[in-house]
């Protein structure tokens, strides 16, 4: 057993005690239902109909034929990829404003944390009806000049788009939150340094600011990632996975298969597959950032 | 002793642990119900129940989310902790497939006030022979409309045809004050509760003969497309802004705000649309009569009662809960305490109390109510296990219809293709 330098072996005991509870939880509340989920995707068992207990690969089989199942992917990639994006851009702008340009708003954090805390449901609430012509004050604003904004959530990129900036008013927070806890690890000397040395504020951002916070933004980057795989109340309240299907992700389509089609191993066969790609993209990323630090 | 001493406190953990369903399970009877107004109003008349029969009663009235999880959990782990269940009359035909109720036929037959019920809500649970519930809910179609912005273009009466709204609709509509709007959302109780009285009336169906037990897809037809086709142009042309993702949510608000002068949806919806405390137009708006089409007059219905589970203990006892749930006193109670029009008994209607409240929404309101519901057909939307699942995929393509994803021809050919894949799959 390796030693953790400096402490005593009694002591080691105590903190692999402590542990205990974690083990247990994770176990009992993570990674069994999960293998639940695992054997599910293997049955052909459905709500409704009388089980004939049929072992094998049908699900994920039928899972590469069916087009909804495909679309949905488009669907959750185009969340996915521009949620993280805009979160990330707006959420280091953000932290960075806070942290270097005008350091004396540093107490206005708190404010901008605000959407961070609303619930789901009620983000989803508030951006439908904003996004809802008739009932939305942005659109009375526009209609005073004579300016008419387009209806979002009546057309797939509309619609796509909508939910991406409601998620992105919602999340950036939390991006925000770990970046200003990167920008405190990095001494201020550098900045100081370059500083000296002739380079502008923009210059020491691009060089000195943004490389140094390379393994944090992975970081962050992944978190959303994996979290804007899961959306799921802004769907379900926004446009009900319309116009026609277009808004149906991924995560939303298992929903569909398993509680509207009763259709449980077949949900389940997605949720495996949901849980997979966000392994191997958790793998990738936490290896690449790996990478980065030693460097 | 040490092992012996912290096993005995994590047991009477346990047994402290264990005694707090003991609460729940001292009640003689358990209802679960979602919430609406009538079932907010049930709740509050447990003590009646407990004097009139003498046993104890729990109604616990959740949200419909958390209503589909609790019941789905009792009934596929057969917990037999339910023992009277909210039956929505979309779902009782899967329920009936998959087990989870069982019939009371016994107790509606020989049950007192029964001529009193009204037929169409009671029939719509009677399967193969067999009652599943008795109706506590029954919503119909209703439109609402702005009597000054109608009669400003000329118009004194409201249209009654589909034909005379696209006319009058097109007469009103203004960058200010859209022509007409419904839901336009995609679900089986969205778009699919209100599209069906359009397509009904010009012919369309959703099979070949239903009645007669011929369930080939028939969405596909001039008949359908035609009614597709009033439907996309009205919302299209005359709706609002936005309105290819409008739920009853906002047809209600924009409705209420003056923005749209007429509606077509379900009598709840046309009530709130005219609450004088919710809306700055309320004294200019009336009721009328859903608009027919060739093929006759097709108001919108939705039934609700309430039903016994499978495993449920003591049936007897549960079908004395939904006798009383359900009798005239019960009814008209609810009806005076809460926003509650859809009562299924006749005579609730002819209580002279019931009819001052509901006369001050409007006048016409309860007399266009059960003029609607004598016309409404039971089966509106199909009454079959795999409905939730088929209105769900209909629902959709209508939906891509009218926000231009698809034609109308290609949504209706989609149509019928996801109803033959669904009826495959439900095999």
């Amino acid at each position: 057993m390796t030693q953790v330098s400096g402490v005593q072996p009694v002591f080691q005991k105590t903190f692999a005690r402590m542990l205990y509870p974690a083990v247990f939880a994770v176990g009992l509340f993570a990674i069994l239902p999960l293998m639940g989920m695992l054997a599910l995707s293997f049955t052909d068992f459905h709500l409704v109909k009388p089980w004939d207990r049929e072992i094998g690969f049908q699900n994920f089989e039928r899972l590469i034929n069916d087009r909804r199942f495909v679309n949905s992917i488009y669907v959750m990639m185009m969340l996915s990829v521009f949620g993280v994006i805009f979160q990330v851009a707006m959420g280091t702008l953000v932290a960075v404003g806070l942290e270097k340009i005008v350091p004396r708003w540093r107490l206005m954090r708190g404010v901008f944390v605000v959407p961070f805390v609303v619930p789901a449901i009620a983000v989803a609430l508030i951006w439908l009806s904003l996004f809802t012509p008739t009932l939305s004050p942005i659109n009375a604003f526009f209609d005073l000049f004579g300016i008419t904004v387009p209806a979002m959530l009546t057309s797939q990129n509309g619609a796509i788009a909508a939910i991406v900036i409601a998620d992105t008013w919602a999340s950036y927070p939390f991006v925000m939150l770990l970046i200003l806890a990167a920008l405190q690890g990095i001494s201020t000397d550098l900045d100081e340094a370059a500083a000296i040395d002739g380079a502008t504020k923009i210059q020491v951002f691009f060089r000195i600011t943004l490389p140094l916070l390379l393994p944090a933004l992975l970081m962050v980057s992944l978190f959303r990632f994996i979290e804007t795989l899961k959306h799921f109340p802004l769907i379900f309240v926004m446009t009900n996975g319309g116009p026609g299907r277009s808004t149906q992700a991924t995560n939303y389509y298992a929903f569909i298969q398993t509680f509207q089609s009763s259709n449980v191993s077949y949900g389940a066969a997605i949720a495996v597959f949901l849980f997979l790609f966000a392994a191997v993209i958790s793998f990738y990323v936490a290896r690449s950032n790996a990478r980065i630090s030693d460097a | 002793m040490k092992l012996a001493s912290s096993l005995r406190n994590g047991l009477s953990g346990l047994a402290i642990l264990a005694m707090s369903p003991v609460s729940a399970l001292a009640e003689d009877l358990n209802v679960v119900l979602f919430s609406m107004p009538y079932t907010r109003g049930l709740a509050e008349l447990e003590a009646d129940f407990e004097a009139k029969t003498g046993h104890t009663v729990d109604i616990e009235v959740v949200g419909q989310d958390v209503f589909e999880n609790r019941i789905t959990l009792s009934f596929t782990g057969k917990t037999g902790d339910i023992d009277v269940v909210h039956t929505p009359v979309i779902q009782v035909q899967r329920w009936i497939e998959a087990g989870w109720i069982q019939p009371i036929t016994g107790g509606v037959n020989g049950m007192e006030g029964r001529d009193d019920m009204l037929a169409g809500p009671l029939d719509a649970y009677l399967v193969k022979g067999d009652y599943y519930a008795l109706p506590f809910f029954a919503e119909t179609g209703m439109m609402a409309y702005r009597k000054d912005i109608l009669s400003a273009a000329g118009y004194d009466s409201p249209p009654e045809t589909w034909e005379e709204v696209l006319e009058v609709a097109a007469a009103v509509h203004s960058d200010d004050v859209a022509g007409a709007a419904m839901r336009v959302a995609p679900g089986q109780g969205f778009n699919m509760f209100v599209f069906p009285m359009i397509m009904r009336a010009y012919g369309g169906t959703f099979f070949a003969d239903y009645t007669g037990g011929d369930l080939t897809p028939n969405m596909n037809t001039p008949e359908a497309l035609a009614g597709l086709e009033v439907y996309s142009k009205l919302m299209n042309d005359y709706g609002p802004d936005g309105i290819g993702n409008f739920n009853f949510g906002e047809v209600i608000a924009s409705m209420q705000s003056g923005k749209v002068a007429m509606i077509f949806d379900g009598t709840g919806v046309a009530a709130e649309a005219m609450d004088p405390e919710a809306s700055q137009v309320a004294d200019q708006i009336a009721v009328a009569p859903i608009p027919s089409g060739p093929a006759g007059r097709f108001p919108t219905i939705a039934v609700h009662g309430l039903g016994v589970p499978a495993d449920a203990p003591n049936p007897e006892a549960s079908f004395a809960f939904i006798e009383w749930a359900t009798s005239e006193e019960t009814l008209t109670k609810i009806a005076l305490a809460q926003p509650y029009a859809d009562f299924t008994r006749a005579s609730v209607a002819q209580n002279p109390e019931v009819v001052a409240k509901y006369a001050s929404i409007h006048p016409d309101f309860l007399d266009v109510r059960v003029q609607m519901l004598g016309e409404a057909i039971g089966h509106y939307r199909p009454l079959l296990p795999y409905w939730p699942q088929m209105g769900a995929a209909v629902g959709e393509m209508i939906n891509s219809a009218v926000n231009g994803i698809m034609s109308n021809e290609e949504a209706l050919a989609a149509a019928d293709e996801e109803i033959e894949a669904i009826q495959a799959d439900n095999q």
